[in-house]
């Protein structure tokens, strides 16, 4: 039996239905939905070129098919991350994954105090101190993620190695484009700067009820 | 016809202001010119955004205010030092590098009506190359390194007697669009803010030394081996002295002649030998480290 009017016709209709596809991954407005369209369309021109023995189209859409599914993956996986977060240790570990090491030696500067914050900073290993107040910053700290909500937008104090180390940083553009692909990471990215916000005013009332209680149990001076 | 001409028009408003955009042509924001500056500072100030925004562009000069606005509130700078931060800052903001000197010669070429000589500047490979967008810069300039290049001097003849050479001027002014993502940019950007952090130190631990520091802003200037020479002077004279006396570990109680002494030993050579000499006696004489 001669099927090679049947495999053009399973050619040309899977051409038509993937045709659709593509459109639709176009359409797609955020990154999840866009990657499973993506995905879609892989195997379906995967399907058709079967048939047709068009092995370039084949091959093509059997590396994209991964690529695709891992970038989803990576997707899921942060919104995973940050709603995890949120929920116990308010940590930024999640953003690891999005951010560029680099090694800085003593005497360098991150960045000044006043100038307009753009990067934020996880701190991995090595000294680096804050200039003005002379604190000194832990590793695994993170640094400057609440200056890209801020409306000044400028750093409050210089950062300044001390001790050669290696910092991750991840530029507040990186992570716009993070929180318009993806609304539900945006979402929760919000609700935790905000807790990491409450946080900090928490300690720093604790701070100061700390700091007002000695003046205020101490014993009234005879007159 | 008439009627559909503002409709395409506003059709392709959208593609227009993604192009531009794409090319860094979105530049178009007014300034804002902050409350609170003395009149002789918002006089400079007025004069630095038509510069700025000549040479850069409209963020650019408002870059140039935000960095002015710091001091506003700072009772310990008189209005004359806040004038020559102003004065200073704009000089080193407009930094020389190719694409400044191709304007400066279109804007020589437009105000003379005679035929003007060739501009001969003698710059360094890297120089040249620290001019393009940094994922451009960086592989090139590794490259450069690998061989041994990256020194190698380079003389930029800036012709606009003949139709070429000012096409080629205007090609090369027209690189500014991408000159906020040039390698070059970083480092100026990190060394105005150096400046400017060391003037916000100094008013805070040592302000009879605040004018010396402001000043140090006149030792950075030009191009090519002379900028180099300047700007390694500059750091050597704020690490050794300027820094060690903020972070209290060095004692000078006259830090303003201490740097202005060490400054009359720079001279160009690069191994900086007599500076390198006078800091270490200023030091030597100042009892050394404090803590």
């Amino acid at each position: 039996m001669d099927t090679s009017h049947l495999a053009e016709h399973v050619g040309a209709a899977g051409s038509v239905f993937a045709s659709i596809f593509v459109v639709a991954t176009y359409t797609m407005r955020t990154m999840i939905p866009l990657r499973v369209f993506g995905m879609l369309t892989n195997v379906i021109l995967i399907v058709t070129a079967i048939p047709s023995h068009n092995y370039l189209q084949l091959v093509l859409h059997a590396v994209l098919l991964p690529l695709n599914g891992y970038r989803l993956h990576q997707m899921l996986q942060l919104v995973r991350d940050v709603k995890k977060s949120v929920n116990s240790d308010l940590s930024m570990e999640w953003l690891k994954p999005f951010m560029t090491e680099r090694k800085c030696a003593a005497g360098e500067v991150l960045f000044y105090k006043d100038e307009k914050a753009e990067d934020m900073f996880y701190i991995v290993s090595g000294r680096f101190q804050l200039v003005e107040s002379g604190i000194v910053l832990p590793v695994g700290a993170i640094v400057g993620e609440l200056g890209m909500l801020s409306p000044s937008n400028a750093r409050t104090q210089t950062l300044e190695c001390v001790e050669d180390g290696v910092i991750l940083s991840v530029s507040y553009r990186q992570v716009e484009e993070l929180y318009v692909q993806n609304p539900e990471f945006g979402f929760y990215f919000l609700r935790l700067a905000s807790a990491r916000l409450f946080e900090n005013i928490e300690k720093l009332e604790t701070r100061l009820a700390e700091h007002t209680a000695p003046a205020a149990s101490a014993p009234a001076e005879p007159a | 016809m008439t009627a559909l001409k503002p409709r395409l028009s506003a059709m392709m408003a959208p593609a227009r202001s993604m192009f531009a955009e794409l090319m860094g042509e979105d530049d178009d924001e007014p300034v804002r010119i902050p409350d609170g500056l003395p009149e002789a500072v918002r006089a400079i100030a007025l004069e630095a955004i038509d510069e700025l925004t000549a040479y850069q562009g409209l963020s650019y000069a408002q870059l140039y205010l935000d960095r002015l606005k710091r001091f506003i509130l700072r009772r310990t700078l008189d209005e004359a030092l806040y004038c020559d931060i102003a004065r200073l800052m704009v000089m080193r903001m407009c930094y020389e590098d190719p694409i400044r000197m191709a304007q400066l010669n279109l804007d020589r070429c437009a105000a003379c009506a005679e035929v003007l000589p060739d501009d001969v500047r003698r710059l360094r490979l890297d120089e040249m190359v620290a001019s393009l967008p940094d994922m451009v810069a960086d592989l090139v300039l590794e490259g450069l390194e690998w061989l041994g290049w990256q020194h190698m001097p380079v003389t930029r003849r800036l012709r606009t007697a003949s139709r070429w050479g000012r096409r080629r001027l205007k090609i090369e002014a027209s690189l500014r669009r991408w000159r906020l993502l040039s390698v070059r940019y970083a480092k100026e950007r990190a060394w105005v803010e150096r400046w400017l952090h060391m003037i916000d130190r100094s008013l805070t631990r040592q302000p009879e030394a605040v004018s010396a520091i402001i000043q140090t802003a006149t030792m950075v200037q030009g191009y090519g081996h002379a900028y180099r020479q300047g700007l390694a002077d500059w750091h050597l004279i704020i690490d050794q002295l300027a820094k060690p006396v903020f972070d209290g570990k060095l004692k000078l109680p006259d830090l303003s002649a201490a740097i202005t002494e060490a400054r009359a030993a720079a001279m160009p050579d690069p191994r900086q030998v007599a500076l390198k000499r006078a800091i270490a006696q200023i030091r030597a004489g100042a009892g050394g480290n404090a803590g």
